[in-house]
């Protein structure tokens, strides 16, 4: 009977773990995924997304609301940010990925410093009424903390995906992955989507922030232990695809919550890897990737 | 006669130290059939490169409808009515062919009919209009060449360049592919056509230029053009005691 119990709140939590992991990778998803840039700066913007929402918070305001009402500001923020990545490589020509890494990697570091200055490195938290409680229905216990993010994760991903597949401009945001060149042939500036497609990821940071920050309290730095997991969701989905993106963080999300249970949680941020790579032998291109 | 609607004045594209175009000068007038010929690497996508807007020449000027748009990005020219078609077919993948013509509709400006409308009706022009909700990794060489046209017409040009627009393709659906030109062109749209196909590209052409390493050898009537000695001697070499 313990083992019955064990394993259904494994798999209940690993599923709540999963969407939250899915929002946090949604923003890579499409800078990584549709884009190719690698964009490992993604897991800090999200950790200032959550300390923004802390700040909203401590005046007062829901979480989630703040999160809702700081997209616009922080969609603004990643124009700037695409702006600066084009001008320093994109404009030089092609190829310019891989040292673009140093660019993001310098305002990972960048973002952290900041934080530190500007709130130390004391853990910040929110105070929602729901946190410290939990749904309880048989066997199964999950509380509100994982709960209430892991329902608003479906939400954003439903709206993106929406967004990509039933809008002229979410189309053309596909496109320009494909082929740029075809894109300004047919009419469109592939620099100006590229710009809007780095603000809407941006965007997502802050929902994703506020996400994490609502799971559990985050210091400047809880960004560092994200980057290696967003990127293997990213890839096992299949670049660019936002329905894999959910299956691909819930995939792990249960084996992450498995392996904690029966094995050792210390085990379990290495467990994305390997799931990563025994999907990659047989399917290259990710669970959802095109060919 | 009316005047022209592209004028190319003098423009040279270099590469390093290679010069791949010109100078060329180059008159298209509206409505036209200009046919352009030259072995591999004589230049011909270069020029096309450089009025469609992904390169910028490095001399001369390009004019259209009295415009100055030798720096106008591509993206630019093709709202204002300069379209072309790849020589190799680069649909947009992961979407339907309907979407494919959808991509740009945000962006195209406003009109008074839907962007479905307009879709569809392309798509009925080229004869895809059955293959309207197939992904567009599936299509065949032939409907893959009409999608390429479909994408270019779909931003309503003035100007059409077809890079190739027949390479691949066997006897009926080359005419299949003529046809749908020439139906093009008499709505009033001037076309260039890029080919190595002579027969159709001179059974098209009102008028044919022929380049060769980068610059224009011979001009005129699609006859005047394939009886020119130097037209001859890049495509057949010189005979043996001629």
């Amino acid at each position: 009977m313990e083992f019955l119990d064990l394993i259904t709140n494994a798999l209940v939590s690993g599923v709540a773990l999963g969407s939250i992991y899915a929002l946090l990778a949604l923003g890579l998803s499409i800078t990584f995924g549709v884009l190719h840039i690698p964009n490992v700066a993604h897991p800090a913007l999200m950790i200032a997304g959550a300390y923004a929402v802390v700040f909203a918070n401590a005046r007062g305001l829901d979480p989630i609301v703040a999160a809702l009402l700081l997209t616009v500001p922080f969609y603004a923020l990643g124009i700037v940010f695409y702006e600066f990545y084009a001008r320093a490589f994109e404009k030089r020509g092609r190829g310019n990925t891989l040292q673009s890494l140093t660019l993001f990697f310098g305002v990972s570091l960048v973002i952290e410093i900041a934080l530190v200055v500007a709130f130390g490195t004391d853990l910040r938290s929110v105070e929602v009424p729901y946190v410290g409680r939990s749904l309880e229905f048989g066997i199964v216990l999950l509380p509100y903390r994982f709960l209430v993010p892991a329902l608003l994760a479906p939400v954003v991903i439903l709206a993106l995906w929406l967004y990509m597949t039933r809008t002229y401009s979410g189309l053309a945001l596909r496109a320009v992955a494909h082929d740029d060149r075809a894109l300004s042939i047919s009419g469109v500036n592939p620099v100006s989507i590229k710009r809007h497609a780095f603000g809407i990821a941006t965007a997502l940071a802050v929902l994703a922030g506020a996400a994490l920050v609502i799971t559990g309290p985050v210091d400047p730095f809880a960004g560092r232990v994200q980057i290696g997991r967003v990127f293997a969701i990213v890839v096992l989905a299949g670049l660019g695809s936002i329905p894999g993106t959910l299956v691909a963080a819930i995939l792990i999300g249960i084996a992450e919550a498995l392996v904690t249970a029966f094995l050792s949680p210390s085990w379990a941020p290495g467990v994305a890897f390997a799931i990563l790579l025994g999907t990659l032998a047989i399917r290259p291109s990710g669970l959802f990737g095109a060919r | 006669m009316s005047e022209p609607i592209v004028v190319i004045r003098g423009v040279e594209k270099w590469f390093g130290g290679l010069r791949a175009l010109g100078p060329v000068d180059v008159d298209l007038k509206p409505g036209e059939r200009l046919g352009l010929i030259g072995p591999n690497g004589s230049g011909k996508t270069t020029l096309i490169n450089c009025l469609s807007g992904l390169f910028v020449p490095d001399k001369g000027t390009i004019v259209y409808d009295g415009r100055d748009i030798t720096r106008e990005p591509a993206f630019r020219r093709a709202r204002m009515g300069i379209a072309r078609s790849f020589q190799i077919p680069r649909p947009f993948t992961g979407m339907t062919v309907l979407e494919n013509l959808l991509v740009p509709m945000d962006y195209l400006g406003s009109h008074e009919r839907s962007e479905l409308e307009r879709a569809d009706e392309v798509l009925a022009s080229v004869g895809l209009a059955a293959r309207r909700d197939a992904p567009a990794e599936s299509l065949s060489q032939l409907e893959l060449r009409k999608l390429e046209l479909a994408r270019a017409l779909v931003t309503e040009p003035k100007v059409l360049v077809a890079d190739e627009a027949m390479a691949g393709l066997s006897e009926n659906e080359i005419d299949d592919v003529l046809a749908l030109l020439m139906r093009l062109n008499d709505t009033g749209v001037a076309i260039i056509m890029i080919e190595h196909i002579m027969h159709a590209v001179m059974r098209f052409s009102q008028r044919m230029i022929c380049l060769e390493t980068g610059r224009i050898i011979a001009m005129g009537t699609p006859q005047d053009v394939a009886q020119d000695r130097q037209v001859q001697k890049v495509y057949f070499g010189e005979r043996a005691g001629a």
